[in-house]
């Protein structure tokens, strides 16, 4: 299979190109991208990418495959391949280490400012705080992103406003926190969102719902923000 | 070693791979942008046809050419579009088809009924 891979060395390229390998897949088995990806590493150890867990949970190899983002160790080839060939970038809209090495700080900039961790003045009872499972299942399809940043980096509302975006992935855990019935600062979190970039800049276009890896709608968690705003009338 | 980093930014649908609802969302954009001038055309035939009996006789000709008949058309398509995306987006604000199943079933249709509706208009202004 022929696979096309971006490249950059910051210490030799001027600029990344496009580099085209090919390797022998096994017969009768769909290999997921990032075994493909240990294939390469084995011809030329200079290939970088960021692996850890190989199975979807680390959220560490989100690349772009054939046009679209997802982790490679959970999507196999079959699924991204066009016409007998495979094209690996790296996530889109970020600045690039090395090859499929992105840089993230803006994306965990963004996830910093929605304050990811539950805020709650009253002292602590002398065991938990305790939610009704139905408190309990608000927080479904928000608590499980593994920040792999798939969907940020599929949003062009993202790419042109890194800074002042929140963006899908860090407004999925604004929302976690909003929806929790522990959290107790919820007027603040709205108020420090209510601004015309941080969930404004969100037009719907679903590029994140379409490529979470775990099926999450960001897209969903942005409406409930808006009324909640909206609600509140600040 | 260089301190500027280089960005994955190709956006043709050949290196990244567009939804069908990102599609619409742009499409609505462009139809908007289009119809600032399409509206314009309705415009100026609109003030000809109301200026004098002569000016309604040379609107009426105007249009019956066939390339002031296929703008026309193309204009009407392009009004059909942007409302169907707009009423589309506004059913989204109000939290409906929000799965990303049912919007992309809400982008074809969208694209579907434009076709539609163009077909019949252009069928009628001819």
């Amino acid at each position: 299979m022929q696979v096309s891979v971006y490249r950059y060395n910051p210490d030799v390229d001027e600029v990344p190109q496009m580099r085209d390998m090919s390797v022998d897949l096994p017969e009768g088995k769909d290999l997921m991208v990032l075994d493909v990806l240990e294939l390469l590493k084995g011809q030329d150890p200079t290939l970088s990418y960021r692996r850890s867990c190989r199975e979807g949970v680390c959220g560490s190899d989100g690349i772009n495959m054939n046009g679209k983002n997802g982790l490679a160790c959970i999507t196999p080839v079959s699924e991204v391949v066009k016409r007998g060939k495979l094209v690996l970038r790296p996530l889109p809209g970020l600045p690039v280490v090395r090859d499929l090495v992105v840089d993230m700080t803006q994306f965990y900039r963004q996830f910093e400012k929605v304050q990811p961790y539950l805020i709650n003045d009253q002292p602590p009872p002398a065991q938990e705080r305790l939610q009704s499972p139905e408190q309990r299942a608000e927080l479904d399809g928000l608590y499980e992103c593994i920040l792999c940043a798939c969907c940020s980096t599929a949003c062009p509302s993202f790419w042109w406003n890194p800074d002042k975006f929140i963006g899908p992935a860090g407004l999925l855990q604004a929302y976690r926190f909003l929806a929790d019935s522990r959290d107790s600062a919820t007027a603040e979190r709205l108020s420090k969102l209510d601004d015309p970039f941080s969930v404004f800049r969100c037009r719907g276009i679903m590029n994140c719902v379409s490529v979470c890896p775990k099926g999450l709608n960001p897209t969903r968690a942005i409406g409930k923000i808006r009324s909640m705003l909206l609600h509140q009338g600040t | 070693m260089k301190t500027e980093r280089p960005v994955n930014l190709s956006l043709s649908p050949a290196n990244f791979s567009w939804p069908v609802t990102a599609m619409a969302s742009i499409a609505h954009r462009l139809t908007g942008m289009l119809l600032f001038v399409g509206v314009g055309f309705l415009l100026y035939i609109l003030d000809m046809a109301l200026a004098s009996d002569a000016g309604f006789a040379d609107a009426s000709a105007l249009l019956g050419q066939p390339l002031p008949k296929v703008g026309m058309i193309a204009v009407m398509a392009t009004l059909t579009f942007h409302l169907f995306a707009g009423v589309k987006h506004l059913l989204l604000d109000l939290g409906i088809g929000e799965t990303f199943e049912a919007a992309s079933r809400a982008a074809w249709l969208v694209f579907g009924l434009t076709a539609v509706v163009t077909v019949i208009l252009g069928a009628w202004l001819w």
